[in-house]
């Protein structure tokens, strides 16, 4: 008799491309061969995953191409199996194994641009959060000012990356039939994510605010934050600065 | 080298503070009006699609209720969640789950339940269901329904795991039987014997997919209308209808759950069956893969209607 951990654990390993022959005796096979109904389940399996690899990652398939992209899928699958009951999850270590496979060679925008493509994922589902509080902050004494600490709206992420990928990322949607050859070197986007009333939007940040931003977003307290920007840019202005990321929402809280 | 800070002047920052402008835009919430629950029979509902979320709030389909997965709604925030609550001002929802692999002996993931609680607050479903399944074992998920083996062991564990979230819910969930492509050789009972002793054991309802029945009569060599007669009538509180593929294998003919077709004409024989065993019980036509118009759930949940001889007058 085998027991149900037992049983599962077999079942599983088979499905992920281990031996059957453990499983062999336990599986009526009338009709048709055990191993083929093994092959139903895997086959649902790695379709599932790869459908919503898909879905989460787009451009990185319409980049290397559906013969690669299929390589690709069951490389990281093998490596990263799901972890969940919410399939949406599985694309999370996705950059990180494309920056392990491509860092050190001519495609290793590919990571950069599955950040970009994973960051959207992350802002359509993530928390929404109340607008700031502006007028409370009127209140605050001025030497007080520097102490004061922000929080990144929920839906916003901020993605350094060492190339064009807004560009990159625009040139691949469904929309454009055949997408212009780029420059490799031409940028390096350093990207706001937010999520605006409809949709996602990326807006490229000058050095400055993005330093200023992130530091706000690693809750380091005003004065910190601009000091972060000035060492970038010396010309940085924080009065527009402020009042910019105020106007796309991508501040929330303030405390001292 | 990294070249010195400069240091902030602290004019500098209270100036920028100060200088942002002062209109702060209230929040606004507002709470939709609860759609009052349906008693007694109700239309035949539709698997709520992504896909068909706005022509739903502004068309108002003339069915009774609709489902929505679960895990799909997970989200914190975003379109989607907003979008439910539109939905279920104008409609009952019933709350269906595919990701909490009940029948795995990993531990119930403690957070999924935690976010299908929050989803049961907020949106007060008529039904609660999950599967006859499993699909983890150690930490790696399958994302598929597994068929389990019809065992005392897996029984007992079953109904613990039952119990668990009926506990945490506060309500009695309904158990859905899954199409399969093998069977145990150390299963001790039938599938609907396991049912039936479940459903005794802990207290749970049955969420009977009629496809899932044929398609598993079909490809294990059973008599479909058995499991009907075999299952407790009163613990039926919902049925699912939906359409199947039929594949080969060498020479064999094997039946596989896609849940992307419209209903064939046996399962809709089998359904009239079920209405004259079970009575007006809630049923839904699902549609998981290759979504077509809402027109076309629609017209299959009318063609429901008809075979349960639900009055047209009947209010959604």
């Amino acid at each position: 008799m085998l027991s149900l951990p037992e049983l599962q654990f077999r079942f599983v390993a088979a499905l992920y491309g281990g031996s059957y022959d453990s499983l062999a005796q336990w599986i009526d096979d009338d009709g048709i061969d055990g191993e083929a109904r093994i092959g139903i389940y895997r086959n649902n399996m790695r379709e599932a995953f790869a459908k919503t690899l898909a879905l989460e990652f787009p451009v990185i398939e319409r980049l290397v191409g559906s013969d690669y992209w299929r390589q690709l899928v069951r490389e990281f699958q093998a490596n990263h199996p799901s972890r969940s009951g919410n399939l949406h999850h599985i694309g999370a270590p996705f950059a990180a194994f494309l920056r392990r496979l491509f860092g050190a060679t001519p495609y290793a925008y590919l990571a950069d641009v599955a950040e970009l493509e994973w960051a959207y994922q992350e802002a359509l589902v993530a928390a929404d959060a109340p607008a700031l509080d502006v007028g409370a902050l009127q209140s605050v004494a001025p030497e007080q000012c520097a102490k004061l600490v922000f929080a990144l709206h929920p839906a916003c992420r901020l993605v350094p990356t060492g190339y064009p990928v807004i560009r990159i990322w625009r040139a691949n949607q469904p929309d454009v039939p055949v997408p212009e050859t780029l420059d490799l070197r031409s940028g390096a986007d350093l990207i706001l994510v937010r999520r605006a009333a409809a949709s996602i939007e990326f807006i490229a940040l000058l050095p400055g605010q993005f330093a200023f931003l992130q530091a706000l977003s690693r809750s380091a307290p005003l004065g910190e934050a601009l000091d972060a920007a000035l060492a970038v840019d010396d010309a940085f202005d924080a009065a527009q600065a402020l009042r910019r990321f105020v106007a796309l929402g991508a501040l929330t809280g303030a405390s001292i | 080298m990294r070249a010195a800070c400069r240091r902030h002047a602290d004019t500098q920052v209270s100036e920028a503070v100060s200088d942002l402008s002062l209109d702060a835009t209230p929040l606004s919430s507002c709470r939709e009006e609860r759609a009052a629950s349906c008693s007694g029979r109700v239309r035949t509902g539709i698997g709520l699609r992504a896909q068909h979320h706005a022509q739903i709030v502004a068309q108002r389909p003339a069915i009774g209720w609709l489902e929505a997965h679960s895990e799909n709604y997970f989200a914190h925030g975003g379109s989607q969640r907003e979008s439910l609550r539109k939905i279920r001002a104008q409609y009952p929802l019933s709350l269906h789950g595919v990701g909490l692999s009940l029948g795995s002996i990993d531990p119930l993931d403690r957070q999924h339940l935690r976010e299908l609680e929050r989803l049961v607050h907020e949106f007060d479903p008529m039904l609660v269901s999950e599967h006859l399944s499993w699909g983890s074992i150690g930490g790696r998920f399958v994302n598929d329904l597994l068929p389990l083996p019809y065992t005392e062991e897996a029984l007992q564990h079953m109904a613990e795991r039952v119990g668990q979230v009926q506990d945490v819910l506060g309500r009695q969930i309904l158990i859905e039987n899954v199409s399969s492509y093998l069977q145990f050789t150390c299963s001790q009972m039938t599938e609907w014997e396991f049912l039936t002793a479940l459903v005794r054991e802990s207290g749970c309802a049955i969420l009977l997919d009629v496809n899932n029945i044929y398609v598993s009569a079909m490809n294990h060599g059973f008599h479909a209308p058995t499991y009907l007669q075999a299952v407790p009538a009163a613990a039926v509180r919902e049925i699912h209808l939906a359409g199947h593929a039929v594949n080969r294998v060498g020479p064999r003919e094997i039946r596989i759950d896609t849940h992307g077709e419209p209903v064939c004409q046996a399962v809709w024989e089998l359904y009239a069956q079920a209405v004259e065993r079970f009575g007006p019980v809630p049923t839904l036509i699902e549609w998981d893969t290759d979504i077509p118009a809402l027109d076309v759930l629609v017209g299959e949940a009318h063609e429901a209607d008809r075979v349960a001889q639900v009055p047209r007058a009947v209010a959604a």
